[in-house]
């Protein structure tokens, strides 16, 4: 992780050897290819975001604000006459476009799975160092890594043909009629097609990928932490969940966040069974929802019929909502684990 | 480290090898667009393909929106759709829009105890439920329509569903209650997609195989279905309504029906074919039935391709018209003065 | 602190330890059944349909085989990890053996937005850059550079996090004996992370096999065997099977969609097996010395 410098080892091997100068040109060679891969790998983002920006301009231009604070989507009047137009950027009659639903159900859903997905997963990564006997513990690694490589269309496909049903004739009813009363909870439960199935298949994809990660990240750790706090009284689950997990909290941290940008960004799945809400804020757990990624993805197609091209450049600005979130997101997260860090005094 | 350049190595030479490799020696085309008609697509081509060995032809059920992007920008040959071009569009890029034959639209619904008999539904009345106007089954307006089951409908919450992916089959039903409802006609209008009112209760399904799923775990939903999919809506158990159209009648889709509705209106079917079916006028007319478009560009790039390309088409308006095909998604031939006029139209692809 | 409190607390936490390593444990239980349940539930739904002659027919309109789908999903995933192991290993030996910290921070920032870039965008990014701007058309290429995109992520943090954990007493010790750089990384960092770099690049081909999102608008589909052609020429994939001819109206279309989701998963598994066999090998190899 960020704690680990290897600048160091540069710098010695800046000494060198007429024997070694022979060498130089390999050296350079690799490390020229692979620093055109880093800045590959680097300027993607750049590229991709700056062609959003520059796509999506007209659109931030006619939408203004208006984009984040209005919860009405109008891709306008295709077969009307005429146009709308505001500061000088036209859009088909009567359209205008607000992503506040979008955004609203993107950062609601992926929360919601994260409250789910966070401590099952720690339970499970744990599970799976400690308690799982050691024989049948590469089975219980093989299938965590099996079920992170199911397709988003499979984990669709299952929610429509059971999650859904289920949540519309047997959770649903159970949830409104027992828990009702809490906020959220109780009224309509609909097709079962909402932000509870969404958040549900939300978690199963993600739970494989952050029992993965955090499990390598406490096998990485040394067994010595555990062993000495052990040794200091602790029980087992103390040691590991106290000493252990403190230890490489910045491995699990970015494991969320790969999870949480998995959840924020997974198209497919939740498209399948979202129940693709529009204009329409949730009442409960049970509306139907819709994301940024899902809307992409569903409006592009109509988008693309717009012979303005507003409606398409519209959809560009929402990817690029979705790119700061998840600036925003690692930002933060970043922050968090330099804090931690330094919490712990070692040395960067 | 070896055993990777290795892998890295093995795969550039598939790479390369992808580069020089040999090619189809015969005509490729890309067909993509309306899910609607993208199973007739595939009865079509399977058979074609058998006269004609020396064509390939792509087909994707992608949506008429892509369809009609991408028959454009020239990606595909043809682009499947349910809605003619818009005007706006049409000024952006002159397309032939060719009908290849005669689809329809029922109204599936989920009421416990009337789903094996057909309510009687109409244009503002389905307004009404779209807009959250009525909210429940025993609304008077439906009670009003509905006099023999008034006793029967519940008190049940309706559901109404829509596509949440651009659609032809929300074009032409959202013409239908912009031409029977003027609140409607003001407010939502019609698209391939368009901004529903906010209805809490409100549903967005994808496609045409979702509506009907949705509809069926949905009880008190309303959905319109395109009319390949009325064998899956009856297997669901959904209950499909009678519709009133202009004349006051409420006619059930029907082959007949639907029949009466092509035939009102294919003397009016102007010379470029771009004409909304939905509302015919006539006794019997089913109100929501469309034409479907193979949306084409006259100027081809490859001489070859639309030599292929006019050879299918024309394939399709005559050996394609035979009910085998057409029976098997219940859609309708095109009437023989619509056939001439498409015909003229794939002969102007060069 | 008195040797009676010790034991005392120790009781306690025991107690309590083994109620929570229960829960943990039930937890571990219930989302491996669960997970289990979804894999069984393809598996059951679409194994009956799996017929040799799937193996070698194309698809056609409503059902028929999945030849062309099979070799395209392989190939599409062949030559997207081709490129993402180029580009991908090549970021991470040079951020963790070369990069100023500022830069290794800020590459392994970018790795993280890249992850939560959705597929769809890729895809969308990559029809008006390469299918329409530069005129390839639907393609091989213009679908493995999508595919590459996505998984480039998952592979530079494997390989990353492999190198970075790599003890410094073996690199250091190699440096001090006047290897240089390159050599250290080539024979002494690589091998040791191997394993590691292995799982990401499963994960990257799990993740490959299965996408779908960014192919709809770059590799296209295809009832056709893949022409091998890169561009002008669509290719075809698993799961556009499952996406689409779920959608269609025909008993037949559902059952190759249910196929194809089985097939899908047993690549998935199969892959999984391999490379997981291969890591167990190197694993013990390590510890044997």
């Amino acid at each position: 992780m960020a704690t680990m410098d290897m600048a160091a080892r540069g710098d010695s091997a800046k000494v060198l050897s007429p024997a070694a100068l022979q060498r130089i040109p390999a050296q350079l060679i690799f490390r020229v290819v692979t620093g055109i891969a880093a800045l590959v790998t680097f300027g993607l983002i750049f590229v991709m975001l700056f062609f959003l920006v520059v796509y999506a301009y007209p659109a931030i231009r006619f939408n203004g604000l208006e984009f984040l604070t209005s919860s009405i989507w109008n891709i306008g009047n295709q077969y009307g006459s005429g146009v709308t137009t505001r500061n000088g950027f036209t859009g088909a009659p009567g359209a205008s476009f607000g992503a506040l639903v979008f955004i609203f159900g993107s950062i609601v859903s992926a929360l919601l799975t994260m409250v789910i997905s966070v401590p099952l997963s720690l339970a499970v990564a744990l599970s799976l160092v400690y308690t799982v006997p050691r024989r049948i513990r590469p089975l219980a690694n093989a299938l965590v890594e099996l079920m992170a490589g199911i397709p988003s269309v499979v984990y669709g496909l299952w929610g429509l043909v059971v999650l859904v049903p289920w949540i519309a004739n047997a959770f649903g009813p159970f949830v409104t009629s027992k828990l009702g009363w809490i906020p959220f909870l109780g009224g309509q439960i609909g097709s079962g097609n909402g932000l509870i199935a969404s958040v549900f298949i939300l978690s199963l994809m993600v739970i494989p990928i952050m029992v993965a990660t955090t499990r390598d990240v406490i096998l990485s750790q040394s067994n010595s932490i555990f062993e000495a706090s052990m040794a200091l009284g602790s029980s087992s689950w103390q040691a590991m969940t106290r000493a252990v997990l403190p230890s490489v909290r910045a491995g699990v941290v970015a494991s969320i966040l790969l999870a949480f940008g998995r959840a924020i960004g997974e198209t497919m799945a939740v498209l399948m069974v979202c129940g693709a809400a529009i204009n329409v804020f949730p009442q409960n757990i049970f509306s139907p929802v819709n994301t940024i990624a899902a809307v992409i993805v569903s409006q592009l197609e109509s988008a693309l019929t717009d012979s303005t091209g507003m409606a398409q450049r519209s959809l560009a600005e929402l990817a690029c909502v979705l790119f700061v979130i998840t600036l925003i997101i690692n930002v933060i997260a970043r922050g968090i684990m330099r804090g931690a860090d330094r919490a712990e005094g070692r040395k960067s | 480290m070896r055993k990777m350049l290795a892998l890295a190595l093995a795969g550039l030479v598939v790479a390369c090898a992808g580069g020089g490799g040999r090619a189809f020696a015969g005509t490729n085309l890309l067909e993509t667009g309306s899910t609607l008609l993208y199973p007739l697509m595939n009865l079509w081509v399977a058979d074609y393909q058998k006269e004609h060995g020396d064509v390939q032809i792509t087909t994707q059920g992608t949506g008429s929106g892509t369809g009609i992007s991408q028959a454009i920008a020239g990606v595909a040959q043809i682009g499947a759709s349910d809605a003619y071009l818009a005007d706006a569009q049409m000024k952006n890029s002159p397309m032939l829009n060719i009908p290849l034959a005669i689809s329809a639209q029922q109204i599936n619904y989920n009421v416990p105890g009337l789903n094996n008999v057909h309510l009687n539904l109409s244009g503002p009345v389905l307004a009404g439920i779209y807009s959250g106007a009525i909210k429940t089954w025993d609304d008077a307006k439906i009670k009003a329509i509905n006099k023999q089951y008034a006793s029967k409908l519940p008190h049940l919450d309706i559901v109404p569903v829509h596509r949440a992916d651009g659609s032809g089959d929300t074009f032409i039903f959202t013409q239908y209650l912009s031409k029977s409802t003027p609140s409607w006609s003001n407010g939502p209008g019609y698209g391939t997609t368009i901004s529903w009112p906010s209805v809490s209760s409100a549903v967005g399904a994808n496609g045409n195989p979702g509506m009907v799923q949705t509809c069926q775990n949905t009880k008190g939903c309303v959905a319109y279905v395109g009319v390949s999919f009325l064998d899956q809506a009856h297997k669901a158990g959904l209950g499909y309504a009678a519709l009133q159209n202009k004349s006051g009648k409420f006619v059930l889709p029907t082959p007949q029906n639907v029949g009466a509705a092509a035939a009102a209106l294919d003397k009016h079917t102007p010379q470029d074919e771009r004409i909304s079916l939905v509302f015919a006028p006539g006794a019997n007319s089913y109100p929501i039935i469309n034409y479907e478009y193979a949306i084409v560009n006259p100027k081809q790039q490859d001489g070859a391709k639309a030599a292929e390309l006019k050879k299918f088409l024309d394939w399709a308006l005559t050996k394609g018209q035979n009910s085998k095909y057409l029976g098997a998604v219940h859609f309708l031939p095109l009437p023989g003065s619509v056939v001439k006029m498409s015909q003229a139209q794939v002969n102007k692809i060069k | 602190m008195s040797a009676g409190q010790v034991v005392h607390g120790t009781a306690r936490s025991t107690h309590i330890s083994r109620t929570w390593w229960g829960i943990s444990a039930a937890c571990l239980v219930a989302v491996i059944g669960l997970l289990f349940s979804i894999f069984a539930f393809v598996l059951v739904q679409g194994l009956p349909a799996l017929k040799p002659s799937l193996f070698i027919e194309p698809t056609h309109g409503i059902a028929g085989g999945l030849a062309n789908a099979i070799v395209g999903t392989l190939l599409l995933v062949a030559i997207g990890l081709v490129l993402v192991i180029v580009i991908g290993l090549g970021t991470a030996i040079w951020t963790v053996e070369f990069a100023p910290a500022w830069a290794k921070r800020a590459i392994r920032f970018m790795v993280d937005v890249l992850a939560g870039v959705p597929s769809i965008v890729v895809g969308y990014f990559l029809y008006v850059a390469l299918v329409e701007e530069a005129g390839w058309g639907f393609s091989l290429i213009a679908g493995a550079m999508a595919l590459a995109i996505f998984m480039l992520p998952y592979v530079v943090r494997a390989a990353d996090v492999a190198l970075t954990n790599v003890p410094k007493m073996l690199t250091e010790g190699a440096v001090a004996l006047g290897a240089r750089p390159a050599m250290v990384v080539a024979s002494i960092a690589f091998p040791y992370a191997l394993p590691g770099i292995l799982t990401g690049l499963l994960v990257a081909t799990g993740i490959g096999l299965g996408e779908t999102a960014p192919l709809i608008y770059t590799a296209g589909w295809s009832n056709y065997m893949p022409t091998l052609h890169p561009t002008h020429s669509p290719v075809g994939y698993l799961t556009y099977v499952v996406w689409t001819y779920i959608s269609q109206p025909f008993a037949e279309s559902h059952r190759l969609a249910y196929a194809a989701a089985a097939l899908l998963m047993i690549f998935i598994f199969a892959t999984n097996l391999l490379a997981r066999s291969f890591v167990e090998y190197k694993l013990n190899k390590h510890t044997s010395r």
